[in-house]
């Protein structure tokens, strides 16, 4: 995942939010701030396009609930 | 960019940090334990500390991986990766961690296939691309980052990839919070537990700190306006007696977490007996192992590996820094034998450290300058 120098990726608070572009089977293309990253899936099938997605190390944590 | 935005409202920290002065009682002071090492960063990154009013302490907790490593499990690692046959994978993170054979980055120096990656499935591409070479995964981190090695080795299973494993130093967030709320002389008043783990495991494990040491917890996420609404949550219940898990990080984090991902543990990995946490010694039932029947995936199983445990260097304070009995600068080596740039302690050499948080943003003493709410 796109991540700065100040955060660290072993600590999972640099998870980033991500949008769903194209899906291929358990992996999804996703933009992060303009870039694209592929990223594993499979806790958070079924996924559509243009669904928000709370992503770290390369997977998909979890769906994100529009903000309150 | 949208869910960050408009979390880092200036009007709004300031409307929260005038609520908090009206809320907080003037010469009673709050200790409230950021248990995650990403929770100080944004403290002292956003002057979180200099707007909140005196009576409330920020205490910083373990939940930065790197700083809780213990030695002797780099120098496993420098050990995995020195062998010829191995391609050593690695979050950027843990490269500069000093073991007793100094870091994976001095191994690299010296020759070891050392690589970094920002998740395990490149690790498992790494391995589909060289079938000749042993990719192994340096899994660290806590119930955020388990997932990620979860599902890359049920892939690598899956696809029957055999030359690929995990060295696996998962550990689990409620253990290492019971052994601090045991410590003897404990003072902290309540939690803000971790975001991005509680996406993973819910706000269940955290019951037992309200229910049974009657502490307040607030789970919150990462931008400054989350703490700082998690902190006044965490007053409010405090001022009115109140002892409960509150949910501050609603859009992302459910009661029950992410049941796919706790499946994806439990079908992946089991408990260990007890593990070694720098800072805080052996706690029963805190770190995660591959279950046997994946054994062919682990990296443990399937190499030898030194298991010698090292004391830390005797001028290191990181131990009582991690359980935040003292503050940094009170460190007797802090900003001075040890920085960023030569780090004797863990809590130094992670960005997420507390000791680092505090060097990289001017704290190199404690100061309470503010600007009037």
């Amino acid at each position: 995942m796109t991540v700065d120098a100040e955060h660290c990726i072993t600590c999972g608070d640099i998870a980033v939010t991500a949008t769903v572009v194209h899906v291929d089977g358990a992996t999804a293309t996703v933009d992060v701030d303009g870039a694209r990253e592929r990223v594993g899936i499979e806790l958070v099938e079924p996924v559509a396009v243009g669904e928000q997605l709370l992503c770290h190390a390369g997977i998909a944590l979890q769906k994100i609930a529009d903000a309150p | 960019m949208r869910f960050v935005d408009e979390f880092r409202s200036g009007e709004l920290a300031q409307k929260l940090a005038h609520e908090l002065v009206t809320l907080v009682e003037p010469g009673r002071t709050m200790k409230l334990m950021e248990v995650c090492g990403g929770h100080t960063h944004t403290i002292y990154k956003h002057g979180i500390e200099d707007l909140v009013p005196p009576e409330i302490d920020f205490v910083h907790g373990p939940g930065c991986p790197v700083c809780v490593i213990p030695m002797g499990r780099v120098d496993d690692a420098i050990a995995l990766a020195e062998r010829p046959e191995v391609i050593f994978t690695t979050f950027g993170d843990m490269l500069r961690v000093p073991g007793g054979r100094g870091s994976l980055l001095e191994a690299k120096a010296r020759g070891a296939d050392v690589r970094m990656v920002y998740s395990p499935l490149d690790a498992l591409e790494l391995a589909r691309r060289n079938p000749a070479r042993e990719v192994i995964f340096f899994a660290i981190g806590f119930e955020t980052t388990a997932p990620s090695t979860a599902v890359t080795v049920l892939r690598a299973r899956a696809e029957g990839i055999r030359n690929f494993s995990a060295f696996c130093n998962h550990v689990t967030i409620g253990p290492p919070l019971k052994a601090i709320l045991d410590s003897p002389g404990l003072q902290i008043d309540a939690f803000i537990a971790p975001g991005h783990v509680s996406t993973v495991v819910g706000t269940r494990p955290y019951d037992f700190i309200a229910r049974d040491y009657g502490k307040p917890v607030v789970v919150t996420a990462f931008e400054p306006i989350d703490i700082l609404h998690a902190t006044v949550m965490l007053v409010r219940q405090l001022r009115e007696g109140r002892c409960e898990v509150e949910n501050q990080y609603t859009r992302v984090v459910r009661r029950d977490g992410n049941p796919r991902a706790i499946a994806a543990l439990e079908e992946t990995m089991e408990l260990r007996d007890t593990f070694e946490w720098r800072g805080l010694g052996w706690i029963a039932h805190s770190a995660l192992k591959l279950r046997p029947e994946l054994a062919d995936w682990d990296a443990e199983a399937r190499f030898e590996l030194p298991g010698t445990r090292i004391e830390d260097p005797k001028a290191c304070q990181c131990g009582e820094v991690l359980i935040g009995a003292i503050k940094p600068w009170e460190c007797k080596v802090f900003g001075t034998a040890c920085t960023p740039e030569r780090p004797i302690g863990t809590c130094m050499v992670s960005s997420e450290g507390a000791c680092a948080a505090y060097y990289n943003y001017g704290r190199l003493q404690r100061r309470r300058d503010r600007v009037p709410a």
